[in-house]
């Protein structure tokens, strides 16, 4: 017995399959072609919390500022110093272009020399705050690296894995970092959605924040807290005071690490690393009146302070900036 | 495996292959159907493991593949056997018997992995209310996936058979087609024996119009999916996942999570036609046009409707439907919308969620709803609603204390700063449907969209098939009723 007939030719398949296929093409080319031509705006991936904060503070940083005092450095940089309350403190604007420890120094210091091509006259403070978990890092993570890279040179960051090809080739990540992020707000995933809901809205309390925002996402204490310098990082160091301008003071401190999780030799490991890193900086002063460790219940993670606790170390920072100007 | 995957879809382009291949053999394509369903089936896995070495990742997966496919590969042979048993048993007591048995079971298997950690707790619960410290120990379970579609798919058959409304099938292999028959395995429609299985037993004619069908729907429902549910999903995140609700954020959560269940699981239902459609196989419809209803009675005649009429015809029916008098009838309809609550998950929830739709529909017998649904349409639509809203309120919290503080959140109405950026994406993503399902209410055809000019349907497809490109997720995400 037959198990089934066809009854259709096969033109009739290849008529129903080609059709839709042939729009998908025309959307392709055109795509390219419109990214190729500069037809189309300039990529603006804000897809997700993590591009949204790296594309703000990268937008932040060839703005026209009023800053005088700027904050450099990893995410406890981002989110354990209050930019406007530092400013409130001191007198004097602050911005803060933190960004994350996926980031090495290099990728610092191509923000601050944007930042200074774009306000020549300023800033005279340039603050380098890191996480001393960050500073064992031996390089940038390719993804952000490339990510901050394309988004500056105002291209289209090509995908490193065989499958994200595909959808690149066939146009929709140009449509997504070009139009798509522009035109429609996009969710953001986890604690940042419950808090900030919006990638939109997420810029907007950066932007409020003058480049600072609060972590909302607590998580326990993990990793190990073995500190040291990275062996990299006498090299990038250098490469960051080079970008710093000759009229700036640069200063360069460590952010706080939870108090048991830290152990109790920390505070004079802490020092010394200190010490050193300054001296590869060639920094013109080091914090080294920020506390090293604070009770863990200032904390939402081991490298970042709640809300509370945020205040409080600013108001410390400010207190050791202050005798700098 | 998910439909929404690249490995189905070069798992279907082989399958259509090999289809093809065995055109001439009607035992060749059912043996190829079993096959390439229970591979599909055993595709899904676990996660890896990052510790574990690939080879011992694989043998595990392996392992798991096997654990639960041999569990839909006994209750199919078993419901086998039972209708065969059936048909050779003459006295009613002795059919009676073997049937309760064989429901039995089905309720049992299905019972001990749904069920069993659900009671534990609740028992223990219970206990501890009353000021009894008493541990009790819960299973590590893992829910098999589909195992309450095909168990209730493989139950209706052998009821069929008793009931005397279907002759038992002398070949295993059309048997095994019919209960694992890929398309509707995992998340249904949960076809009947009746419909379904004497059409592994004929010859199936594929004419253009049936692929023309099939591709449509297999778009429509990627797109709903991948388009509609997906990007609907983080906004229902936002509210849900919070702890801090306010009246108009509860409403854009429910809105957003309505529009996703529903694009989800008709999604799925659509592909899953259409996919069947291409094969030359009919499955029914799941849904028409739900949020159309104007009635709870109607909206279950239009929201997956494989389950609601099973329910109604093996469990309200047989429960004595309404032919006992009107307070049975109230109890009747209340127990087998409880049941249907639960089918979808051991939690309290869903538990109440049944019965907010029983309570609804016992209230629309009560007063005659019918009229005045006649007179007050728009009105009766909106009240129908706000009774569908709150419901998938209950549906979707995550405890009883989530449905507590949100329904009291409903009296607050101050907006929150996300409001615009909510309500942009709620509208760019329901538009489409809106439009769509008005074009098809219109015409009263869910396949209106077949009727344009192939150029401008061809276009239409592309357009579509362009915003399923874009929307396409790296990491797969799976259908929520995969769950149940």
């Amino acid at each position: 017995m037959k198990s089934h007939i066809y009854e259709f030719e096969p033109r009739d398949l290849a008529r129903l399959i080609s059709g839709p296929f042939v729009v998908l093409t025309l959307f392709a080319v055109a795509m390219h072609l419109g990214a190729r031509t500069r037809f189309l705006p300039t990529p603006r991936p804000v897809l997700d919390t993590d591009r949204t904060i790296l594309i703000h503070q990268a937008e932040a940083s060839r703005t026209k500022s009023d800053a005088e005092v700027l904050l450099l450095g990893d995410s406890s940089c981002l989110m354990d110093i209050s930019a406007r309350r530092l400013g409130e403190q001191l007198g004097q604007p602050v911005l803060n272009l933190g960004t994350f420890s996926f980031l090495d120094l290099s990728a610092h210091a191509t923000l601050l020399r944007e930042f200074v091509r774009a306000n020549p006259e300023r800033p005279h403070t340039i603050v380098l705050l890191m996480h001393p978990e960050a500073l064992r890092r031996v390089g940038s993570e390719e993804y952000y690296a490339t990510a901050l890279a394309s988004f500056l040179a105002g291209t289209d960051p090509r995908p490193t894995t065989a499958r994200g090809q595909v959808p690149w080739l066939l146009g929709a990540d140009i449509l997504k970092s070009r139009l798509l992020s522009r035109a429609l707000p996009l969710p953001l995933g986890g604690a940042y959605g419950h808090v900030y809901g919006f990638n939109r809205n997420l810029e907007a309390s950066l932007a409020a924040g003058r480049g600072s925002i609060v972590d909302p996402e607590p998580k326990s204490f993990s990793g190990f807290a073995e500190y040291r310098l990275s062996p990299t990082l006498e090299r990038t160091s250098k490469a960051f005071r080079a970008a710093v301008p000759p009229n700036a003071r640069l200063l360069v401190g460590m952010t706080p690490a939870p108090e048991s999780f830290a152990g109790p030799r920390y505070p004079t490991q802490r020092a010394e690393m200190l010490r050193q890193w300054s001296q590869w900086l060639n920094a013109d002063a080091a914090l080294d009146q920020l506390p090293a460790t604070l009770p863990d219940s200032s904390f939402v993670r081991t490298t970042h302070l709640n809300e509370s606790a945020v205040a409080a170390y600013t108001d410390q920072l400010a207190a050791a900036l202050k005798p700098q100007r | 495996m998910l439909f929404n995957s690249a490995v189905f879809l070069q798992f279907f382009a082989a399958f259509l292959l090999l289809y093809w291949l065995v055109r001439n053999s009607l035992a060749a394509r059912n043996l190829l159907i079993v096959v390439a369903s229970y591979l599909f089936y055993g595709w899904w896995a676990p996660e890896r493991t990052p510790s574990l070495s690939e080879s011992t990742n694989y043998a595990l997966g392996l392992l798991w593949h096997c654990r639960f496919l041999g569990l839909l590969v006994a209750t199919s042979l078993f419901d086998f056997l039972v209708g065969l048993g059936l048909a050779k048993l003459t006295t009613p007591r002795q059919r009676k018997l073997l049937v309760a048995a064989s429901v039995a079971a089905n309720l049992s298997v299905l019972g001990f992995f749904k069920y069993c950690n659900f009671f534990i707790q609740s028992v223990s619960t219970a206990l501890d209310h009353l000021g009894l410290d008493v541990s009790l120990p819960t299973l590590n379970l893992v829910l098999p996936v589909g195992i309450s579609f095909y168990t209730f798919q493989s139950m209706s058959y052998t009821i069929d058979v008793y009931r005397g409304q279907l002759a038992p099938t002398r070949r295993v292999t059309d048997f095994l087609a019919f209960v694992s028959f890929f398309p509707q395995l995992v998340a249904g429609p949960i076809e009947r024996a009746s419909h379904l299985l004497p059409q592994f037993q004929q010859t199936r004619v594929i004419t253009r119009a049936m692929l023309e069908e099939g591709v449509w729907l297999i778009l429509w429902g990627l797109f709903k999916k991948v388009v509609i549910a997906d990007n609907c999903a983080p906004l229902v995140e936002i509210v849900y996942g919070n702890a801090a609700y306010t009246g108009p954020a509860v409403l854009l959560g429910t809105v957003a999570f309505a529009l996703q269940i529903y694009c989800d699981f008709s999604g799925y239902s659509d592909i899953a036609r259409g996919t069947a459609r291409v094969l030359g196989f009919d499955i029914m419809w799941n849904f028409h046009i739900p949020y159309a209803a104007t009635s709870p009675r109607e909206f279950w005649r239009r929201w997956h409707i494989s389950l609601s009429t099973w329910l109604r015809d093996y469990l309200y029916i047989s429960l004595g439907g309404n032919r006992r008098g009107l307070g049975r009838t109230y109890l009747n309809l209340i127990v087998t919308m409880l049941l249907g609550g639960l089918w979808h998950g051991a939690a309290w929830n869903f538990v109440l969620w049944g019965l907010w739709h029983g309570a609804g529909l016992v209230a629309q017998r009560i007063t005659g709803g019918s009229e005045l649904r006649k007179t007050l349409r728009m009105l009766s639509w909106a009240g129908t609603m706000v009774f569908i809203l709150y419901g998938w309120l209950l549906f979707r919290a995550d405890s009883l204390t989530q449905v507590a503080a949100m329904t009291r959140a409903l009296a607050d109405f101050s907006f929150p700063p996300w409001t615009s950026s909510f309500a942009l994406n709620l509208t760019v993503f329901s538009l489409p449907l809106v439009l769509m399902e008005s074009w098809m209410t219109v015409a009263r055809n869910q396949l209106v969209p077949l009727s344009l000019p192939t150029p401008v349907r061809s276009l239409l497809q592309g357009v579509m098939l362009v915003a399923i490109v874009i929307f396409w997720e790296r990491k797969e995400v799976p259908f929520i009723y995969f769950q149940f």
